[in-house]
């Protein structure tokens, strides 16, 4: 019992896939490799499915060219033992909660008595998440994010009473786009348009947690919009570039703890530094520059300026209150 | 490239490989030196068949680097999945699956021979007795299959959880596929199931996402179910340190498995366990470890779990050293500038923050951390992104303390601050 097995493969899938239509054709098998293989399954893959010398037998060819399966029916999905333990360590996630009401926990439970959970929370343990992490039990908190959730789902209009990041207390029209989980947070959030007259004012993020109420207006927001264009809305005009030594370890910790950028390296052989440039959202940028001044000077933020001039300032500031302090 | 296949048949190797071009990105090929050519070329051609899009590639003078590049917090999913599902398999294992479950299809229950003769009649595919009771046996223990013993005779059927009726009987559970599909533990799983159902997350995104760790779990099953079992375990771990000299085997570890610790700022986990030769506890990063094998029951465990869980409330993160080497450690104690009234802000910051530290108001506009932590040095890096506040520090270990105040002078020399370099 092994999540790297063939059976959950890229080509048993394909296979599956095609054998779901009774009959078939060469152009089809081709198409779904293309579509839901690899890069270079379409060398490797039609010959084994399209009768010829090499494959497997699965297809047999009909009088007109087509292919006709060997089965009888389209191949089961059936949940596999791993699958099934899997989902019943989930039923210990308070998160689950948040999609499936007290009823249908409760059967799902009842249907995977007899599986053991594939690990134990308490097996794990995260050692630096926030404390105020989102209440996933509240079921305040519940309604409200199955409303958001729904409103994503199917774009819908909703009106949301909620607390801003500054505590104002705020309200209006969103549409949803997407939801977005943090575990260093352990928060929901959901990126939404702010609408003024059913047209696009702003672009925004809201935490779960903080919404005092969300209302399904009922109406749904048909103009097409594009996560991507949100996304460039939000992203820095220019990366930040950061040096990074080898002193301390320092390049291997910095490339693991900034895995999460989208980023490019340059390593500079005569000198063994780095050059990285990270991109990031701009909303995030404090949370970027406190993260890069804890690598104290194993890192120099070299680019953009104003990112390095808010680390020069905090670090004048930070001299200063050792100078004052510190008897050397 | 004869003989190449987009499949292959070891998982370790190839982690090593996407781990290399998505953490670091900028190595060229001399920089493999440790692997023959030819493999490195066969690995980078696998790497660049499942990634696709996310391949980025960079030359210069020394050659070509290849990266994974992934802005990993606006993907609907981790794309270092593929690499699971690449394993490669036999002529006979592809025709048995669809064959075999094909004919259990009938809602019946069937002995070896009743298949074996079905696959010879009715899809003219002759297999000896034995692959087919080895196909069986395997699938049986996949949950695929239900055996079920009538006298001396084994019957098969086929397993009535289908996945779709899962899908149908409780509602809201493809909506938390989505979810956990893309989030820890073992994403992966939830993604094959996604997959098999022909459904894609279309609702989240990850943010301070580490999709690197998906190929650590690879690794988790066995030092899971040693715990459970409460076994020792023989762990084979490297360090990025020796493996740069070329010792691409590492060393092997006996040690008692107790917890699984995940950093979500650091991007590492780590398997915190009991090493029986130094008689203390330690954490190996999953990154670093090769391999993982169950031993033989440890009789203590349950001692030393609780010793274990006494430990931990001095762990600021995974260290549970620096004490036993040096001596005692006073607790740390680090006092902050904090404008209440101004900047709420940021004591909400130090409350969240604080982890097993205890925070006090110590005079105006001061708050004290106090850290009876095993390993101050630790707590150092987090101390590091309050730079502008901290105004003393103090207990601890005096090395520590200078290297902070020195850290501070340098970076004051570097940015272009006033002349601090008298604060040694």
């Amino acid at each position: 019992m092994n999540i790297f097995s063939e059976i959950y493969g890229t080509y048993f899938r394909i296979a599956a896939k095609l054998l779901e239509n009774e009959v078939t054709n060469e152009k089809s098998v081709r198409e779904t490799i293309n579509r839901e293989g690899f890069r270079d399954s379409v060398l490797f893959l039609p010959q084994k499915l399209i009768p010829g010398n090499e494959d497997w037998g699965l297809f047999s060819r009909t009088a007109d060219g087509d292919l006709k399966r060997i089965i009888n029916a389209p191949p089961v999905k059936v949940l596999t033992k791993l699958q099934k333990m899997w989902l019943k360590a989930k039923l210990s996630d308070p998160r689950i909660r948040l999609f499936i009401d007290d009823m249908t926990f409760t059967k799902l439970k009842k249907r995977l008595s007899d599986i053991p959970p594939l690990y134990r929370i308490d097996q794990f343990r995260i050692t630096d998440r926030f404390m105020d992490s989102d209440d996933f039990s509240n079921e305040q908190y519940k309604t409200n994010f199955r409303i958001a959730l729904e409103a994503v789902k199917h774009r819908k209009i909703v009106h949301i009473d909620y607390v801003s990041g500054h505590g104002k207390r705020l309200n209006g029209r969103f549409v949803l786009l997407k939801m977005e989980y943090s575990p260093k947070n352990g928060r929901f959030r959901v990126y939404c348009y702010l609408l003024r007259n059913d047209k696009v004012k702003s672009s925004g993020i809201i935490n779960i947690g903080r919404i005092i109420n969300i209302t399904d207006t009922g109406r749904y927001f048909r103009t097409p919009v594009s996560i991507d264009d949100y996304f460039s809305s939000r992203k820095c005009s220019s990366p930040a570039v950061i040096k990074v030594t080898a002193e301390r370890n320092g390049f291997e910790r910095f490339m693991l703890e900034f895995a999460a950028y989208e980023k490019h390296t340059v390593r500079d052989v005569e000198t063994m530094e780095y050059t990285v440039e990270l991109w990031y959202d701009q909303q995030d940028e404090t949370e970027l520059l406190i993260r890069l001044l804890s690598f104290g000077p194993v890192i120099e933020i070299l680019n953009p300026p104003h990112l390095r001039e808010q680390a020069k300032l905090r670090i004048i500031k930070q001299a200063e209150l050792l100078e004052n302090t510190h008897t050397p | 490239m004869a003989g190449f296949s987009e499949l292959i048949k070891n998982f370790d190797k190839t982690r090593d490989y996407v781990r290399e071009f998505f953490i670091y990105g900028c190595k060229v090929r001399s920089d493999f030196d440790r692997k023959s050519i030819r493999t490195y070329g066969d690995e980078k051609r696998r790497v660049e068949s499942w990634m696709g899009d996310c391949m980025r590639y960079c030359d210069s003078v020394r050659g070509r680097s290849v990266s994974i590049s992934v802005d990993s917090g606006h993907i609907p999913e981790n794309p270092l999945y593929s690499a699971y599902y690449s394993k490669s398999f036999t002529d006979n294992d592809i025709r048995l699956h669809f064959l075999i479950t094909d004919f259990l299809q009938d809602g019946h229950s069937h002995t070896l021979k009743e298949i074996v003769d079905a696959l010879n009649i009715s899809y003219g595919q002759f297999f000896d007795e034995q692959t087919v009771r080895n196909k069986l046996k395997e699938y049986v223990d996949e949950g695929i299959i239900l055996s079920d013993k009538q006298g001396k005779t084994l019957y098969y059927s086929l397993t009535s959880d289908n996945a779709d009726r899962f899908l149908q009987d409780f509602k809201g559970l493809d909506d938390a596929l989505k979810f956990f599909s893309e989030t820890q533990q073992f994403g992966i799983i939830g993604n094959s199931i996604l997959k098999m159902l022909e459904l894609k997350n279309d609702l989240f995104f990850i943010k301070h996402n580490y999709i690197i760790h998906t190929l650590e779990d690879i690794l988790l099953p066995e030092i899971l179910s040693a715990m459970d079992e409460k076994r020792y375990i023989s762990l084979r771990v490297f360090s990025e340190k020796r493996r740069r000299k070329g010792d691409d085997i590492g060393s092997e570890k006996q040690a008692v498995p107790m917890q699984v610790l995940v950093s979500v700022q650091t991007g590492r986990r780590y398997l915190a366990a009991y090493i029986p030769d130094m008689k203390r506890f330690s954490a190996f990063r999953l990154d670093y470890m090769k391999s993982v094998k169950k031993g033989s029951i440890c009789e203590d465990y349950d001692d030393l779990k609780s010793k274990f869980d006494r430990n931990m409330p001095h762990c600021f993160g995974v260290s549970f050293g620096i004490r036993r080497e040096l001596g005692a450690v006073t607790p740390m104690k680090i006092a902050f500038f904090v404008d209440e009234e101004k900047e709420p802000y940021i004591l909400d910051r130090l409350n969240r923050e604080k982890r097993c530290c205890t925070l006090e108001k110590s005079g105006d506009h001061i708050y004290t951390l106090t850290a009876d932590v095993f390993d101050p040095n630790e707590l150092m890096h987090w101390a590091k992104t309050f730079i502008g506040r901290i105004i003393r520090i103090e207990g601890g270990n005096d090395n520590i303390r200078q290297r902070f105040y020195r850290d501070i002078a340098r970076m004051n020399k570097m940015y272009g601050g006033d002349k601090d370099e008298h604060i040694q």
